[in-house]
Order: structure tokens, then sequence, then C-alpha cells
């Protein structure tokens, strides 16, 4: 064998430092400290946007101490929000238990037409302020943008655009009673529950008699379409003119958590009621208990809902308490 | 003779065994839905469960399989909407069934019961079973 020659050894020696030399780690650079106002915001707040509930944001702002502090914090919704939209005039820290502890700083929120603002009132060049935006009736079905905004007192401002966001076509109702043989005329389209005198006069609305009945022993809670079969409705006078159909599916799998008090990861959305199909589906669930639901279409396609059943109770010939979601087709 | 020059043959060779060896591969017999056809000639229901649309067993009592009679016996509680039922068969081992259950199925036509037919994992031997079910 030929030994390697001087020129050999050198390539291999100058590649193998090229190698080495690729890597070499860089070294860690402070980041060029923030030299003016900026601002930051999040949407803390999930599931879909229903109406009348609360949209939640987070928005935060800061400057260096030495260029001024902190004058105006406002926000911009492309719809103006409903009553009781509000910009908190708390920052928070956090305490030992890890629990927010609010530090006012500034004045109670100002609303003018869509624009909600806080100014502040102690000296403070960093803070991070809660946005609570009711959503309107104006907004069903439509989409809303916000802009925040905050100004220095040397005054530099910045803005931070979120959005848009889709606001759902549902409506909600919490937390109904119903019992057997007494408050048990459930109407979709009022969202409500009548007695057998009260539902006369709205006969035409009435998608579902709730009643409990112990034998069989598969019967439990129902939600019963007043023109089921008579077997399903053991025992019960239906009131002057209630006849609709509704179709009814039972669910033991989906909670969803605006209605059964935050307890569930899972929400019922706008595209749940657009592509469940019910046409199939009977016109009575029975066997239902705490935590089932049920899936219901009124007789007249106008609307879909869904009815979570937030408590059952056996006593006084059995109630129920129910909460309904509900989307105009 | 230079080693250089046995190279070529011995590559040749080694071609010429690779393409042997992928000519001895076993050729599996399958059927028309690519499932494999085996010697098995067992052909029963072995376990038989019905669920609703809520994927909860709408079961009032256990299944009561006769493979001498070849029904399937199931009560069903009351209420049950047999429209929009989810049929599930457990078979003997290499079995499939026909027709196949596709997904939601219809079973209220109880004057008319179903009838799924089991065919062995040989393919050869085809028993149908009747699911009788009746309300509780």
């Amino acid at each position: 064998m030929r030994t390697p020659s001087f020129k050999h050894l050198v390539l291999v020696f100058f590649t193998a430092a090229i190698f080495l030399a690729g890597c070499q780690k860089e070294e860690y650079k402070i980041p060029d400290p923030v030299s003016d106002l900026t601002n930051d915001a999040l949407k803390r707040s999930l599931g879909p946007n229903i109406v009348s509930q609360t949209i939640e944001f987070a928005y935060a702002m800061a400057l260096p101490k030495e260029k001024g502090k902190l004058v105006l914090a406002e926000v911009e919704a492309s719809i103006a929000g409903a009553t009781g939209t509000f910009l908190q005039n708390n920052s928070f820290t956090t305490g030992g238990a890890g629990q927010d502890v609010p530090v006012l700083v500034g004045e109670p929120s100002v609303n003018k037409d869509n624009r909600t603002s806080v100014t502040f009132n102690v000296d403070t060049n960093a803070a991070t302020l809660r946005y609570f935006y009711v959503i309107p009736e104006a907004a069903r079905g439509k989409t809303v943008s916000f802009t925040f905004s905050a100004t220095a007192s040397n005054g530099s401002k910045v803005t931070y655009k979120l959005g848009p966001y889709n606001i759902s076509k549902m409506d909600i109702k919490r937390l109904i009673a119903v019992s057997n043989n007494n408050n048990a005329y459930i109407s979709i389209e009022d969202m409500a529950v009548y007695n057998a005198t009260s539902a006369v006069a709205v006969a035409g609305k009435i998608d579902l008699v709730y009643l409990f009945r112990t034998t069989p022993s598969a019967f439990l809670h129902g939600l019963v379409s007043p023109a089921a079969d008579p077997i399903y409705l053991p025992g019960v006078t239906l009131p002057a003119g209630v006849n609709r159909s509704s179709k009814v599916r039972r669910e033991f799998g989906v909670q969803d958590r605006n209605l059964a008090n935050l307890q569930f990861g899972i929400y019922v959305d706008d595209r749940d009621f657009q592509e469940i199909q019910l046409a199939n589906s009977p016109n009575y669930a029975i066997g239902l208990r705490a935590e089932a639901s049920t899936w219901v279409e009124t007789a007249d396609g106008k609307y879909r809902a869904y009815i979570y059943v937030n408590a059952v109770s056996t006593a006084s010939g059995g109630s129920a308490v129910i909460s309904i979601l509900r989307y105009a087709l | 003779m230079k080693l250089k020059n046995i190279y070529q043959p011995l590559f040749a060779l080694l071609l010429l065994l690779s393409a042997s060896f992928m000519g001895c591969k076993k050729d599996f017999p399958v059927d028309e839905d690519g499932l494999l056809i085996t010697a098995r000639a067992e052909c029963f229901v072995s376990n038989f469960e019905l669920l609703g649309a809520d994927f909860i067993t709408v079961r009032a009592k256990p299944v009561v399989i006769d493979t001498t009679a070849q029904t399937v016996n199931v009560e069903v509680l009351f209420g049950t909407d047999l429209k929009n039922v989810y049929p599930q068969f457990s078979l003997a081992s290499d079995c499939k069934l026909d027709p196949k259950i596709t997904g939601k199925t219809d079973l209220s036509d109880l004057s008319n019961p179903k009838v799924y037919t089991v065919v062995s994992g040989n393919r050869l031997v085809r028993k149908p079973y009747t699911v009788i079910i009746k309300y509780q």
C-alpha cells in the first residue's frame, strides 16, 4: 500500500476543519429592548360566539419607563357590543396561590358607539386589560372584528387587530324546569315551557311533552312529541290543538359545555345543526337521564334544537332541568 | 485468472438467483373483497350486539344465538327505534357476512326478519342466520 502524501493529508485536514467550523455554536445575543410603545392581544374565551354571551380578550400594552406612561386604551368593534360590554379598568398580577389579583389602573370604561375606552389614572407604563364583548343581536350570523389601540403620554399610538370572528346563529336558554303533568309542554320556537292550561294558547308551537314513568322500566324521563304513538304518552291528555310531531334523537355522547355549566370540553356549534340528519328519526326520546341530550327538529322544519338534560329527579312525580340551544333553519 | 474477471459472472449469477427467489413467492388466494381465503370451514355467529342511534345497547336481555336453527334472538328495550340501529356480528375465524353491514340499519319490519348469511373462511360454506327481534 502507498503511504498518503503530504498533499492528501492537508486536504483531509482542511475538509475536517470546515465541517467542524460549521458546527460552531452561535453566541447568545440579548435581544434589542423595546424602544417604544408596543401591544399584543389574545382571545381568552373558547367555543361558538352566541348572541347574548360574552367574548373575552386580554389586551397588553407597554412602553419603556423613560418614554412616558400609558394614557388611553381603546377597543373598536366592527359591530357595537350589547349592554354590558366593557374594558376592565384593572390590570392583574398573579397571587401566591396562582390567582388573579386585580390592580386598579384607570377610570371605569366608557362605551361610545362601537368604541370602548379606559383612561389611565395611575402612572404606569405597562398594563394588560381584559375586554368583555357582549354579542349583540345585530351581529347574529355575521362576523365581528376588533381593533385594540393604546396611546402613551409621548403621543405614540399602537393598534392590534383581532378577528374576524363568526357569530353563531344559535340561541341559548339555560335551566328550564320541567315537571311531569305540570310544566310539561315545551316549545322550541318560544324556548319556553307551558302547563296544560297555558299551552292551549300556544298549541301550534308545542313540540315536545316531558313525562316521567316508572313502567316500563326503560321509560323514565322522556321528551315525546304530542303526535307520537299513544304508547309513549301513557296517561297524558293533551291540551286542545297540541298535535305536532317533532323529530327527536337521543344522544349520550355529546354534552355541550355552554349548557352543562362549563363541565365538559365539547361545544355544539352551528355546523352540527347544519349537518345533522334527523329526517329518519323517531318522534320521541325516552330513557333520558342527567347529562343525556336530544337533537330535535320541529315539525314545520323551522328550527333544529339541542336539548341538554342538566338534572333529573324522581321526587314528586318526576321532574327535570333542561337547557336548549336552538338554530333557525 | 485475474480477480477482476470473475466479478461479471458472479454478478450475473446473483441476479439470476434473486429473480428465481422472487418467482417462488406463494400466491395467497383472496376473494372479491380482497380478503384472504383460508382452509377453515367453520361457519357460525358467535356473538351479536345491537346498538341504538346513540351507540348505547338496545338489548333488554342477553342475545340467544341458536347455531342449529340458525337464528339470533334479540329482545330490545321498550321504545327502541329499530329504524336506526347498528347490528354487530361476531363470527367464527375468517368468516364474513353477506350482506355487509355498512352503518345504520333498518330492522323495524318485525314480520319479515332480516337474514344475514355467514360465509366460511374457505368461502364454501354459507349459513343464513335470521335476526328475530321482539320488544320487551
